[in-house]
């Protein structure tokens, strides 16, 4: 299945100043263009044209919920009561993604300046980075960094004489993959417990302390200084596919040689990474199926490897893109125990307010391990589709994002289970 | 106004209603856990599925969390639906414990109707049953966490609507448990709606527990009558005992909550010394044979003395019936005025309120939560009737501004602003407020009255204060609450001016008087010409009056003059006492007769509003089985006279002792024709308008400027000071052990440290009490409780003015002998 | 009891808090850097200094991963059992560790220095298996690679209490 056409080099946007052993210094960011765009910006121009540019350019937010940022700004009222927030969301928690730890260790300043830049457009004057404890090392090097920034001229007070003002804190959160939903995280922030709120209202009319709230992911908001440097339409012709947009920060792992985080065009063949960027299958073996954005997407079967990454293609095969976090596995690995796995965590994780997750995950995760562990029944694999039928009418995006890869299981590897049931054990297990 | 299709049948609600809401209106009840129409919804249990058909968002949504829209189309019983619910269902029961057959909510536990109605009744999950630790919470509430389903009720009931903080949500997950930081007693004074709220048996009523299953209950609905809101109850009682008390929905007075002093103050009609037969010269006899001995023994005074030396003494914790028929007896006998009331202030006051709040400014207890601004005069709402004070946070929740007037260290369960005045000094104050919202222009332009009020008006002494004059002029519907306890009738009449000025200039301003008793209003109504006992006595002290018929009231033991009262009674010829507690006065009676309780009679009583609300018993009466059974199973021998069961009403008895024929006994209570027997009708109240804006309230009141004077207040507390409930074993856990309150400059002055013992010398004989020294609190002021441990009847008043040097430092050495012995509970 | 020093920083930093409740994770995370975990105390002192009930405290404080309401170990050793490190191996690094710690997960040695608790996905996928030291992450973990950190780990340990000590 290796792929015949040699490697190709692809523009590197995100990552452009990535260094393996240590993070790009301002003068660095400043020399590859960095902080250009805040400066012709800032007092520049109408914000509305700006935000026009974002939407144009089909940003869409690379946190997993893939919902466009140009929107999200526009859903800002003009008469909107201030003060008005920002927030960075870089409470990464999708098993499988890193993606933005790659990038605030690989430039923050290009976060720094996304992050002015879209306050700017919201007329923000405080922005927020919520980051996950994991992340001590990142945290520390954007709380000097914002400093650096500040000296700088780019953040506080009138920021380069344009009369704009707007500074940023770093949050560390408790640690809850929960936290990193965005009406929680506003909870979280307010140092309530971290429950989902359903909307309306929606944080952008009544988010932190009741005020305007606009919340990114770290990627998308690194996007933003590139879109209004270069354009809406340069945006658009980095992707490979007609409706894709910009580069996309791929996390591979799994049974790939090469694990890591890879700048690519959005569209670029599933394929393709894993083989030119992710070294291939570990251990010569085949690729059997993926996670393709993260433990909320479902297994994308062996029959899409060559499928082209971007968030098109992946819905019309019922899958999502996720935060492309692609888990890879082979042919030895049982998908069963995999879904176990991640069951493990959604039950760990949900926060407890809704019944069908609360109960559900658990419920779903001991029907697994049954069938794993040889005390799978026939009737189980109906219990499993009840559930999660009705987990999907649960109060938040958790639980529909939780049951995707069971659904997947159930889907397109029914004899897989039956396999385990008929078989009182686990098929993988008598060979490894 | 939507219309939408709900199960084929259409219907038109307002705008903003959900759908669950829509579907009750149609009589279908959508399953619920976490949506109560007191708590609205927030989404969480999911067993409110239904399947919208059509609409803006199609496929089975949650009914709580859907807004209804025009032309919407619901299905309840459309297989996705009722297959979500039933799975709903199935998690819920997945850790809940197969323990109905000893729990106390089984037969009315909400969980348990779905889990029967909705057919989960195989166990399909094969993992073990998650378990928690339970926390002891106190004498009254008993939690069993492994029954929880997580509906989130009682943190939203504890914290968000009624406003405390010591009961939260902990862990995450399905973990998540529901209690206190630490073991120990619920801090929250309206914590027993847990046990109504809760949709299963986390939270029950500990002292109710294993006692009987709500069907083995005679329950009735009934009235609360430890204050004068007259909150609705259901009765639950057994084995000739009530067993438990529980909220009843009314919608006009207390919604679906009740305070715990209205939920566990019922044991006094249980205890065991309650006196039970009837009594001459100390010997037990029938009632017929004390009723025999009453009648000829009051017609012996009357014949000798006259008929005039013959008063008949009724109180504001009696029905109706017994009230009418105290004015009745006094009538047919030409026995002196009844009398109804200890103190000529208490009299004064309550007639004050009752003939000025008018049908066009009174408020209900619900009306008070819409007020947009509150303003309290001379009350303690959670000391004197409790739910006020819930009532005001939903006004403070819904935005409402509130402020307090009043010389005690207030406490309530929301952000209030307290204005710690001396009393004296309230009605200026109110009139300071009246000067400043008068805004002349609107005045002048209203009734002749008003204007002559306000341009009379003196200037304040006092500035009033500039957050509740600036809160005032938004406000649109503003509410004045005014207390008559501690307060005087100049106050009492101001709050009337100035509810009425603010209903002139157009606002829906409204009045709400806090009353004494439960049925003060009714005793004001009784016999508008009655007088009170402090009016009386010189009459007794001087020999004129030679008997006195006490019903259902104990002078002997709550005249706040210990001393003075009983000489008084010494030199009576005869005290006949009616009564169901054994007060002091039913010691000292010659002749006792006993009574029942509203849980046995019932009666009619009048809130403070002026509702008319019936009770009906509950249940016969008689000795509890526990008592009579000695521990035992209930008794297999039968008789035919229930133990203890000579008892009966006081108005009947009053009837039977009378030596003269009261006629139309049955007729006293005349109630209007539409009063509706469950939650009551408002009175038609006496036109008030020529009582309003009297002119010698625009005159300037002596204040409490004088240096060399204190004023004592003797108060009533949520716990522990109203005579019913403050014989509940339950409750006195709660008191706060009697001390006198002082103000750091006042105990600096003497001087006292927190704790010091404080000698009071007042018109009644001297008092000694621990001080508490607290900032929120009027200067020149002593605040002392009216518990039955304060010794508080030595004060000679309930609120009374004494020199300074009445007041000293004690040594811990004497011993403050309380007035009574408290029963050994 | 807070030192001083401590309780005057956290109140310095609350006072200039719009809502000091926004802080509460970060005094949370002060007061168990002090007392090694998030003591009964701990909570009482949070309270007091965020004006919040204890139980509220305490709501938060159960919820997060990264607050301890139980003593742990000098050493917290969180290893990750989410999908990538499971496959790459995470239960023989738990046994591991298990053997060399003597003490399952969810115990504390003897000595009072390790705390072994597993943790949900930390972000360091391409390092698999992965485990986090006090929230430092070690990544692409294997039998003798552990050792060396705990062997590490109880060095510092010894030389920090002679300095202290001495």
């Amino acid at each position: 299945m290796m792929s015949a056409t040699p490697k190709k080099e692809y523009p590197q946007v995100l990552l452009a100043n990535r260094h393996p052993d240590r993070i790009a210094t301002l003068e660095e960011y400043r020399s590859s263009g960095g902080y250009r765009a805040l400066a012709d910006t800032l007092g520049a121009g109408p914000q509305d044209s700006l935000k026009e540019t974002i939407a144009a350019a089909v940003l869409l937010g690379r946190g997993g919920a893939a919902f466009p940022a140009g929107v999200k700004l526009k859903t800002v009222a003009d008469d909107a009561p201030f003060p008005r927030f920002l927030i960075c969301n870089a409470d990464e928690m999708e098993p499988g993604t890193f993606k933005d730890r790659v990038l605030i260790h690989a430039d923050p300043h290009q976060l720094i300046e996304g992050m002015a830049l879209t306050a700017y457009m919201a007329s923000a004057e405080k922005g927020i980075i919520f980051i996950r404890p994991e992340y001590e090392s990142a945290a520390r090097i954007l709380e000097r960094e914002v400093g650096i920034a500040r000296e700088a001229g780019y953040l506080g007070e009138n920021i380069l004489d344009s009369g704009f003002s707007f500074d940023i804190d770093v949050h560390r959160s408790g640690g809850r993959y929960i936290c990193g939903e965005v009406t929680a995280q506003i909870n979280a922030l307010m140092g309530k417990r971290p429950n989902p709120a359903q909307p309306p209202p929606y944080p952008t009319e009544k988010g932190l302390w009741g005020l305007p709230t606009v919340v990114n992911n770290v990627e998308t908001l690194c996007c933003v200084p590139h879109i209004l440097r270069n354009g809406a339409d340069w945006f658009q012709s980095l992707a490979l596919t007609e409706s894709g947009a910009g580069t996309k920060l791929y996390g591979v792992s799994g049974r790939v040689n090469r694990p890591g985080c890879f700048e690519l065009p959005i569209g670029i063949p599933l394929s393709e990474i894993i083989e030119d960027y992710a070294g291939g299958m570990r251990d010569g073996r085949r690729f059997k199926a993926c996670l393709p954005g993260g433990a909320s997407t479902g297994f994308l079967p062996v029959e899409h490897y060559h499928i082209a990454m971007d968030f098109d293609s992946l819905k019309s095969v019922g899958n999502r893109l996720g935060t492309a976090a692609i888990m890879v596995f082979d042919e030895t690995d049982c998908l069963v125990a995999a879904t176990w796995n991640l069951l493990e965590f959604f039950a760990r994780e949900s926060c407890g307010w809704c019944t069908p997750c609360r109960e559900g995950f658990p419920y779903l995760r001991d029907l697994l391990w049954r069938i794993e562990n040889g005390q799978g029944e026939p009737e189980m694999i109906g219990a499993l589709r009840e559930l999660c039928r009705d987990m999907s009418y649960a109060y938040c995006a958790f639980s529909p994002g939780g049951i995707a890869p069971v659904e997947s299981l159930l889907d397109l590897y029914e004899e897989e289970i039956v396999a385990h049931i008929e078989g009182k054990g686990c098929p993988f297990r008598k060979r490894s | 106004m939507p219309t939408l299709t709900i199960d084929n049948r259409r219907i038109e609600v307002p705008e903003g209603t959900k759908v669950i809401e829509a579907a009750e209106a149609l009589g279908i009840m959508i399953p619920r856990f976490c949506y109560h129409r007191a708590l609205g919804s927030v989404g969480a249990c999911r067993v409110c599925a239904v399947k919208i058909v059509d609409g803006t968002r199609k496929g089975v949504q949650m009914s709580c969390m859907l807004d209804v829209e025009e032309g919407m189309v619901v299905s309840t019983d459309d297989p996705e639906a009722v297959a979500m619910r039933r799975h709903v269902i199935e998690w819920l029961m997945l850790h809940h414990p197969h323990d109905c057959p000893v729990c106390d909510e089984g037969g009315h536990c909400l969980l348990q109707d779905m889990t029967v109605s909705g057919g989960h009744g195989l166990r399909r999950y094969l993992g073990n049953k998650r378990t928690h630790l339970d926390q002891y919470l106190g004498p009254r509430i008993q939690h069993e966490m492994n029954r929880c389903i997580q509906c989130y009720r009682c943190v939203r009931y504890y914290r968000e609507f009624s406003g405390y903080r010591d009961l939260g949500v902990t862990g995450i997950g399905n973990r998540v448990y529901f209690g206190r930081e630490r073991e120990g007693t619920l801090e929250n004074p309206f914590s027993g709606n847990l046990i109504d709220i809760c949709p299963t048996g986390v939270f029950t009523d500990k002292p109710a527990r294993y006692f009987g299953r709500r069907w083995d209950l005679q329950r009735g609905p009934s009235v609360c009558i430890h204050c004068s809101l007259g909150c609705s109850v259901t009765v639950g009682a057994r084995y000739r005992e009530v067993a438990r008390v529980e909220a009843r929905y009314a919608k006009a007075v207390n919604g679906h909550f009740i305070c715990d002093r209205g939920r566990w103050g019922f044991p006094y009609t249980n205890e065991a010394s309650r006196p039970r037969a009837a009594r001459v010269d100390g010997e037990a006899t029938t009632v017929g044979e004390a009723c025999a001995a009453a009648r000829n023994r009051l017609l012996h005074v009357a014949e000798t003395a006259g008929s005039e030396a013959v008063a008949c003494l009724g109180s504001e914790r009696a029905g109706l019936e017994t009230l009418k028929a105290v004015a009745g007896i006094c009538r047919a006998n030409g026995w002196a005025d009844p009398l109804f009331w200890l103190e000529r202030r208490a009299r004064e006051n309550v007639a004050a309120a009752v003939s000025l709040l008018g049908d066009d400014l009174v408020l209900s207890l619900r009306e008070l939560e819409a007020a947009d601004c509150v303003l309290v005069f001379g009350a303690d709402p959670l000391g004197e009737a409790p739910m006020a004070a819930l009532a005001l946070r939903q006004a403070r929740r819904q935005g409402a501004p509130v402020f307090v007037f009043d010389p005690r260290p207030v406490e309530l369960p929301l952000d209030f602003h307290h204005v710690p005045l001396a009393i004296e000094d309230l009605p200026e104050c109110i009139r300071s407020l009246v000067g400043a919202a008068g805004d002349r222009e609107t005045a002048r332009g209203a009734d002749p009255t008003v204007r002559s009020f306000t341009d009379q008006l003196a200037e304040p002494s006092v500035p009033p204060p500039p957050e509740a004059v600036a809160a005032l002029r938004t406000s649109r519907r503003p509410a004045v609450v005014c207390g008559t306890d501690v307060t005087d009738a100049a106050a009492i009449g101001l709050a009337a001016d100035f509810a009425a000025l603010m209903k002139a200039q157009g606002r829906r301003a409204g009045l709400f008087y806090l009353m004494p008793g439960a049925n003060g209003f009714g005793a004001a109504l009784a016999g508008t010409e009655a007088a009170s006992l402090e009016e009386l006595l010189p009459r007794i002290e001087g020999g004129e009056i030679r008997a006195l018929v006490a019903v259902e009231a104990d002078p002997l033991g709550l005249y706040p003059d210990r001393g003075r009262i009983e000489a008084a009674m010494r030199k009576l010829d005869l005290l006949v006492v009616l009564d169901y507690l054994d007060t002091d006065s039913a010691a000292a009676a010659d002749v006792f007769l006993p009574s029942t309780t509203v849980f046995e009679t019932g009666g009619t009583w009048i809130n403070q509003e002026g509702r008319i609300q019936i009770v009906r018993g509950a249940h016969r009466g008689g000795i509890p089985v526990s008592q009579t059974g000695g521990g035992g199973h209930p008794p297999r021998v039968f008789m035919e006279e229930v133990p203890g069961g000579q008892a009966a009403a006081s108005g009947q008895t009053l009837t039977r002792l009378s030596p003269a024929e009261v006629k139309g006994a049955s007729e006293w209570v005349r109630l209007p024709p539409d009063t509706d027997k469950q939650s009551g009708t408002r009175a038609v109240l006496p036109d008030p308008s020529a009582l309003r804006f009297a002119p010698e309230r625009t005159a300037l009141s002596g204040a409490a400027g004088d240096e060399a004077m204190l004023t004592v207040i003797a108060v009533d507390r949520t716990f522990g000071t109203e005579v019913l409930s403050s014989r509940s074993p339950w409750l006195s856990a709660e008191e706060t052990a009697p001390t006198v309150w002082m103000h750091p400059e006042e105990a600096g002055r003497v001087p006292l440290s927190d704790g010091d013992l404080l000698e009071i010398d007042a018109g009644g004989g001297s008092l000694v009490l621990p001080v508490k020294i607290v900032e929120n609190m009027a200067r020149r002021t002593l605040v002392i409780p009216r518990h039955r441990d304060a010794a508080w009847q030595r004060l000679g008043a309930t609120r009374l003015r004494i020199e300074r040097d009445c007041i000293r430092k004690a040594q811990p050495v004497g011993e403050n002998a309380p007035v009574k012995e408290s029963p050994p509970r | 009891m807070l030192p001083a020093d401590l309780r005057e920083k956290l109140e310095r930093t609350i006072e200039t808090a719009d809502h000091p409740r926004e802080l509460a994770v970060d005094v949370m995370m002060a007061l168990q850097e002090h007392y090694g975990h998030l003591s009964d105390e701990a909570v009482a002192e949070a309270a007091q200094l965020l004006d919040m009930s204890e139980v509220e405290i305490d709501e938060l404080a159960t919820f997060y991963t990264f607050i301890y309401r139980e003593p742990v170990g000098r050493y917290v050793i969180h290893v990750c059992d989410s999908l990538i490190c499971w496959m790459d191996g995470y239960e023989k690094l738990r046994d591991h560790l298990a053997r060399k710690l003597n003490i399952a997960m969810g115990g504390t040695t003897d000595d009072g220095l390790f705390t072994l608790l597993p943790v949900c996905c930390v972000g360091y996928c391409d390092r698999s298996p992965a485990m986090l030291v006090n929230r430092r992450v070690h990544g692409n973990l294997t039998p003798e690679k552990v050792d060396a950190i705990l062997d590490g780990l109880r060095e510092s340990a010894r030389s920090a209490d002679e300095t202290s000590s001495g």
